[in-house]
């Protein structure tokens, strides 16, 4: 395993390995070096599976991270490769050449994130928001009520009541504030 | 078209009889994943209405709304949430939010109807198929988005506290004040418990803020004793606060905010010489006086109301201090002098002023009083001690609990001796027995029923345990005695009395009802004490009252409406003379209400 860490730091730049639990481990490379990575990965050091890819939106530091789980079934191991890029330019190289399920990853991401892949086949059709309109719903600065009251006509009839208010006219109307 | 075209749709009947290829898969079954999040349930018992719920959800989809059966009592709203299903987006935050861990979601997601209006519906009121639901998601154990812990005051240690009357709780720093604040989620539950209905998420979000003057203010409009019920208030709010209905992550029972003592940070923040910036003038003179009996804080309550008002307020007090039961009945190490002095300081400087030594039946009538004033409060609580009514009870070393404390204010020798017995449940039994401590007695409290009824707060009774008291429950006082002169003969003994007691075993006479203590027979002791401190409750001394002054007295009480008017239109009457709750903030709260009720008195009487 150290021999992995090795090369992969020195080929890719691949730093902060961790080690979650027995057989799954995580490591960060930079977006730029990330296809030639994740290339390596599957063809010289027998992570040969994708198991899913994803990504997380990291509102405050102003990046997505964008996670590859990758697997060596003869070693029975897992790794997680992170990666991530800016939100405000949110692209990067598809791997769907790779593994060719991936274009189903990426096209969850496109419509769920915003992020591209470009070459991706099919990556900017609809994903499972049929007739979806707004912006990518999974970004965290999506405003849902805003977006739903924007979009949506409000059913009249509801009314709420404010529990200090409520007690007062219930348990002591008479008394003046 | 030729015939191939007309035969092929009916070739695919050769097929019509075989056995299919495909497996039969019913769409009825298909259940949610274990944690699935589907239609809320809500245990509507557990739920306190507080409407965390719907402050989180980031869709407005949840209103709280009245339910019918469900009254609105102290710490429950009696108001639940509805989920409104066209806004929902199962994000779950609602039954990660919620206090009291009721609201949680059913694996349940399939639900049909022509009716648009039924996907609007209060979980746990309308039955719902998945009411009784295992599956689905609930907040995941040790996962809270509220801290079910409070910030821990700091305190001496007990070993220390009983050597002085040094104050116990050191209070919060900023920093834990604010710490503490922030578990406030202002539901407002608490209000409604409060006797003075203290704005309390109002000053909770100014000390939050950092806002101490505005906090300040907040505390002056319903409560002008913020020192001393920042330290020994009941403090019922916290009873109803809606963080402490709920477990923490470590499964415990959450710790409610401690409002109390917020209420006393931001006090101790402000300086008496700032209070100006804060707190409102008094108005214009209105020409009208006003006379207050007793010093307490339900009569300096009023008299700040009052002179608020721009009326003249003239306060007698038969001791040499004010704050009645606050420095006469509560020892310093709970509320220090200091403290009470500012409260009092402030309601002085606007112009009320307090006669020291005037007895009000003594050194005038209150017939003269109602004479020469516009209206009168009276507020002179209860100061005459309920005797043991045992045979021997009249015994020299027999001691009125509020008499020892009292004698403690005024830096007097108590002359205790060195073994105590505190015959009472509570906070005067309590402040007696860690007075006794400090003066470096041995102390056993003899109670008739056991530790949980005692009505002392349950923080007074583990500290007086802590400091070494011993508690004996089920104890039953029969008489005391005088020590033989043969043992009393001996050189240098204390003068002593002798306790016989009976030990009892609680009985469930009624259902419903508490059970009685019932002596055990045979099983009588007696115990040899250089004092006894007798502290089971205090009456009122309505000797000042005359049959000519028109007070109509019903069981020992004035007769008082809800806005404190005696049957006499221009006497009112609160505090513990006439409430049930005995305490500070009720006193506070009935001399609020009754300075208003006579403000409106004697505007309509200037017209």
């Amino acid at each position: 395993m150290k021999e992995l860490i090795t090369s992969l730091a020195n080929r890719y730049g691949v730093r902060d390995w961790k080690d979650l639990k027995a057989g799954q481990a995580a490591c960060f490379v930079d977006s730029g070096r990330l296809r030639d990575c994740l290339r390596w990965l599957r063809d010289e050091a027998g992570y040969a599976h994708l198991s899913f890819a994803t990504a997380i939106d990291q509102l405050e530091r102003g990046v997505f991270t964008l996670t590859y789980a990758l697997r060596n079934h003869e070693r029975g191991h897992s790794l997680l490769v992170h990666s991530e890029i800016d939100r405000t330019r949110p692209v990067v190289d598809s791997i769907h050449r790779l593994w060719a399920q991936a274009w189903t990853y990426q096209r969850e991401m496109k419509e769920w994130y915003g992020i591209d892949f470009p070459g991706s086949p099919r990556v900017d059709e609809e994903f499972v928001l049929e007739g979806w309109q707004g912006p990518p719903m999974m970004r965290r600065d999506f405003d849902s009520l805003a977006y739903s009251d924007a979009t949506y006509a409000e059913r009249p009839g509801r009314a709420s009541s404010d529990p200090a208010e409520h007690m007062k006219r219930e348990l002591y109307p008479e008394e003046q504030a | 078209m030729n015939i191939k075209d007309f035969i092929a749709p009916f070739a695919v009947w050769k097929r019509a009889f075989e056995k299919p290829f495909t497996v039969r898969k019913p769409i009825d079954e298909r259940p949610g994943a274990p944690r699935y999040r589907g239609f809320h349930i809500n245990d509507a018992k557990a739920c306190v209405g507080c409407g965390s719920c719907e402050a989180i959800c980031m869709n407005q989809a949840i209103d709280l709304v009245p339910v019918a059966g469900l009254p609105a009592k102290e710490g429950d709203s009696g108001l639940r949430p509805r989920v409104d299903y066209g806004r929902c987006c199962w994000c779950a935050l609602c039954v990660d939010i919620c206090p009291s861990g009721s609201l949680g979601m059913s694996n349940e997601y399939v639900w049909v109807d022509a009716d648009p209006e039924v996907f609007r519906y209060t979980p746990g009121v309308e039955a719902k198929p998945w009411d009784k639901s295992e599956l689905g998601y609930r907040r995941a154990e040790g996962y809270r988005l509220l801290d079910g812990q409070r910030v821990a005051m700091p305190e001496l240690d007990h070993q220390a506290a009983v050597q002085s009357f040094l104050e116990l709780v050191r209070g919060y720093s900023r920093q834990q004040a604010e710490r503490e604040a922030d578990r406030c989620v202002a539901c407002g539950l608490c209000v409604a418990s409060c006797p003075a209905h203290m704005d309390i998420p109002g000053y909770i979000k100014a000390v939050r803020d950092g806002q101490l003057d505005e906090g300040l203010n907040l505390l002056y409009e319903t409560n002008p004793f913020p020192e001393a019920c920042g330290r020994i208030c009941t403090h019922r709010c916290e009873a109803a606060c809606s963080i402490g209905a709920g477990t923490g992550a470590d499964g415990e029972p959450a710790d409610p905010v401690a409002i109390r003592w917020l209420k006393r940070y931001i006090a101790d923040q402000v300086e008496l010489a700032d209070y100006g910036r804060a707190l409102p003038r008094a108005e214009p003179d209105s020409g009208r006086r006003v006379a207050v009996v007793g010093a307490g804080p339900g009569g300096l309550a009023a008299a700040y109301y009052l002179r608020l008002q721009g009326h003249a307020v003239t306060v007698l007090e038969k001791d040499e201090a004010g704050g009645g039961m606050l420095r006469y009945g509560i020892p310093e190490y709970r509320l220090p002098y200091p403290a009470l002095d500012k409260d009092i300081a402030w309601i002085q400087s606007l112009g009320v002023d307090i006669r020291y030594g005037t007895a009000v039946g003594v050194d005038l009538s209150l017939a003269d009083l109602a004479a020469s004033h516009d209206a009168v409060y009276l507020s002179t609580g209860l100061p005459a001690p309920y005797r043991l009514d045992v045979p021997g009870d009249d015994h020299p070393r027999v001691l009125d609990g509020v008499a020892v404390l009292a004698a403690a204010t005024r830096g007097q020798s108590l002359g205790l001796g060195k073994t105590v017995a505190v015959v009472g449940g509570g906070n005067v039994a309590m402040d007696a027995a860690r007075t006794a401590l400090r003066a470096g007695c041995a102390v056993d409290i003899l109670y008739r029923r056991r530790e949980a009824d005692m009505p002392a707060d349950p923080d007074e009774i583990r500290e007086a345990k802590a400091e070494g008291a011993r508690l004996v429950e089920k104890a039953i006082p029969l008489e005391v005695k005088a020590i033989p002169l043969e043992v009393k003969a001996i050189p240098g003994d204390p003068a002593g009395a002798l306790v016989a007691w009976n030990e009892a075993r609680m009985v469930q006479k009624e259902d419903g009802q508490r059970p009685v203590p019932e002596p055990i027979p045979g099983a009588v002791h007696e115990d040899r004490y250089d004092s006894i401190i007798a502290a089971i409750g205090q009456g009122p001394d309505l000797a000042f009252v005359a049959e000519s002054d028109g007070i109509e007295i019903r069981r020992f009480k004035p007769v008082v409406a809800s806005d404190g008017r005696t049957s006499r239109a221009t006497i009112f009457a609160g505090g513990d003379l006439t409430n049930e709750r005995k305490d500070a903030i009720s006193a506070i709260a009935d001399g609020h209400r009754a300075a208003l009720a006579m403000d409106r008195l004697l505007r309509a009487k200037g017209n």
